[in-house]
């Protein structure tokens, strides 16, 4: 059998060898575990632009796709990356999305007061990113695929030019923000997809 | 320009907010140069406005290559693109927007203004924030429950509707002396509550308001002064227990305990006890039960289900002369009166224990009739009770007449009605 694109498994050895069965348990539950984030952060952003008012609701809403600082975007790259680095890179968004979320969390605070079930979506999806992050870095050090290399600390908070951001724009960082998250959890559940038995190439 | 009041409080609107980490380098608001893109600025930034009042807000683009022009630029409110007429350019890089009879704010997050370029893509953005200042925060009362704690409620001012947030608190004193304090446990009993757990002073009265505050000014309720003693409510008694009378179909005998929390300052608490027929919603109240733990219903339909709830007041507590604020029913208890082949009487009242005559019209009479009998026939050991237990040997012996008849077939209870008597 050739060796499948993205398998982690060591590529001297037969693809037909399967995983140890705690192994593969641990991936099926961090799978499982992603599908179900990627369920939140879909409620978490209609929650958000809901509660911005139109034209953040409305489908045709298109704001200017601007740089988050430590954090971008899936490149279109991604996809073509071996299963263990895509991991690597899906481990370090989640790493840098609580900060984030922490901040848009602080700031819907002032906006939306009254509104403690976003706050609270915002909170638990701060926790959540954490709890993913680690437990794909756990399968990652499992399969003897974690990084060697020293570990990219989330960006510290610190004052920027972008405190005196008025609320439009930070309405928009904070759909920003939720939307990332929602495309690192979506991309993170796919590649964990790819470790399963049957996941596909 | 718009006009009406402008409270300093208002500028609060354009306080830097809190530090965000790293951030977003924003450009929605920053020229940003060499990438043939354009941004905007919009002028004002997040303006705080009195309802019906007018705006005149500017959108200026920035861009590369330089002379970027207006022409093209339009604006949309809250995502509705707004009528060309209400804008106009004033330069080759700036078009200007005027609005006039502001609606208040759809979202307290503010009402989204957004410059767009031809393109529909957008250049800038300003959230209008439009409203009314607070109105005077009014009916605030308070209780206490067993003497332990205060809980305050209020209503908002006469509109209500702010289209703004509208941030309350409440604060009090003692009367005399004291600093000011401001209670921290907000919405307990709804959304506009408050509930002060500990240290409270009794004997000495307290003063109490509540400041309501928006980015267009602040309001303050009237004073409303207290003694906690005069605002007690207590939990509701437990251990009600409903039970027969005998045989007799239309009473049940309610018993119930002080409830424990006070019960060693219950000397002039009163009760009052409410029961329903089971698949009934009305209610019948029984007032004035004073200071007894034990109560009979009288009057009540025989073979029939009823809950029965209680509830205390701490009329009285150190002294206090205030009415008392009656605590919470019971939890329903339910009992049945025995079955009789003769219909009873409608409602009734509750026949306090120990023979005591009640209101009802019959025992009315009849209470005059024991006291005449007493006086004038030397029967000195009529009762009341004598005459329920008169009644209870009626019953048993009509329906012991009734089998002997053949009416009622021995075997056989209640199905069949005799002749009336």
């Amino acid at each position: 059998m050739s060796r499948r694109e993205g398998s982690l498994e060591d590529p001297q050895t037969d693809s037909s060898v399967s995983l140890l069965p705690h192994l593969e348990a641990k991936i099926r539950q961090t799978h499982s575990l992603a599908h179900l984030l990627t369920k939140y952060a879909e409620q978490l952003l209609q929650e958000y632009v809901q509660l911005q008012g139109d034209p953040f609701g409305l489908p045709s809403f298109s704001p200017p796709r601007l740089p988050v600082a430590g954090l971008s975007a899936p490149a279109p790259s991604h996809a073509g990356l071996p299963v263990h680095e895509r991991l690597r890179l899906d481990a370090a968004a989640l790493a840098a999305l609580p900060p984030l979320l922490d901040a848009v969390c602080r700031r819907q605070a002032e906006l939306n007061p009254r509104a403690p079930r976003l706050l609270r979506r915002l909170e638990d999806a701060a926790r959540q990113a954490r709890a993913l992050g680690a437990a794909v870095e756990a399968l990652l050090a499992a399969l003897g695929a974690a990084n060697r290399g020293p570990r990219a600390e989330p960006p510290a908070a610190t004052a920027s030019a972008a405190s005196a951001t008025g609320v439009f724009p930070a309405k928009v960082l904070g759909f920003r923000v939720c939307g990332l998250y929602r495309e690192w959890l979506s991309r993170t559940e796919g590649d964990l997809g790819q470790l399963l038995p049957g996941g596909s190439a | 320009m718009p006009a009406g009041r402008r409270d300093p409080a208002a500028q609060s609107a354009r306080r830097p907010p809190p530090l965000l980490p790293l951030l977003l380098l924003c450009v929605l608001g920053a020229p940003r140069g060499g990438s043939g893109a354009h941004t905007a600025v919009i002028s004002p930034q997040d303006p705080t406005l009195l309802i019906g009042s007018s705006l005149l807000a500017t959108c200026s683009v920035h861009g590369d290559p330089p002379g970027t022009t207006a022409e093209g630029l339009y604006w949309t409110l809250n995502g509705r693109r707004l009528p060309p007429e209400l804008s106009r350019v004033l330069n080759a890089s700036t078009l200007a927007l005027a609005l006039a009879n502001l609606n208040g704010s759809r979202q307290q997050s503010g009402d989204n203004l957004v410059c767009h370029a031809r393109d529909g893509s957008i250049l800038a953005g300003s959230c209008l924030y439009v409203g009314l200042p607070p109105e005077k925060p009014v009916n605030i009362s308070c209780w206490s429950k067993n003497m332990k704690d205060l809980t305050c409620r209020w209503t908002p001012g006469a509109h209500g509707e702010t289209f703004l947030h509208t941030n309350y608190s409440l604060k009090y004193k003692l009367r005399w002396y004291g600093q000011d304090n401001t209670c921290e446990e907000y919405h307990t009993v709804g959304p506009h509550s408050c509930h002060i757990p500990k240290d409270l002073a009794l004997f000495t009265p307290y003063e109490i308001w509540v400041e309501a505050t928006n980015r267009l000014g602040s309001a303050r309720s009237d004073v409303l002064t207290l003694d906690i003693l005069d605002v007690v409510t207590t939990d509701p008694p437990p251990d009600v227990h409903v039970s027969r009378v005998g045989g007799l179909e239309d009473q049940l005998s309610v018993r119930w305990v002080s409830p424990p929390a006070l019960k060693d300052f219950l000397f002039q608490a009163k009760y009052q006890i409410r029961y329903r027929v089971e698949d009934s919603v009305d209610w019948k109240v029984v007032d004035d039960v004073s200071n007894q733990t034990s109560c009979r219903l009288a009057g009540l339909k025989p073979g029939t289900v009823y809950f029965v709830q209680v509830r205390c007041n701490p009329f009285g507590i150190y002294g206090s002369k205030k009415a008392g604020i009656w605590s919470e029913w019971s939890h329903p208890t339910a009992a049945s009166t025995p079955r009789s082949e003769r219909p009873g009487p409608g409602g009734g009242a509750c026949e306090p224990r120990g023979g005591e005559p009640s209101s009802g019209p019959v025992r009315r009479e009849l209470k005059q009739f024991l006291g005449w009998l007493k006086k004038h026939a030397y029967c000195s050991n009529l009762s009341f009770r004598l005459y329920d237990q008169w009644r209870a040997w009626m019953q048993k012996s009509h329906k012991t007449r009734n089998q002997d008849e053949g009416i009622l077939p021995s075997g056989r209870r209640g199905t069949a009605r005799g002749p009336a008597r």
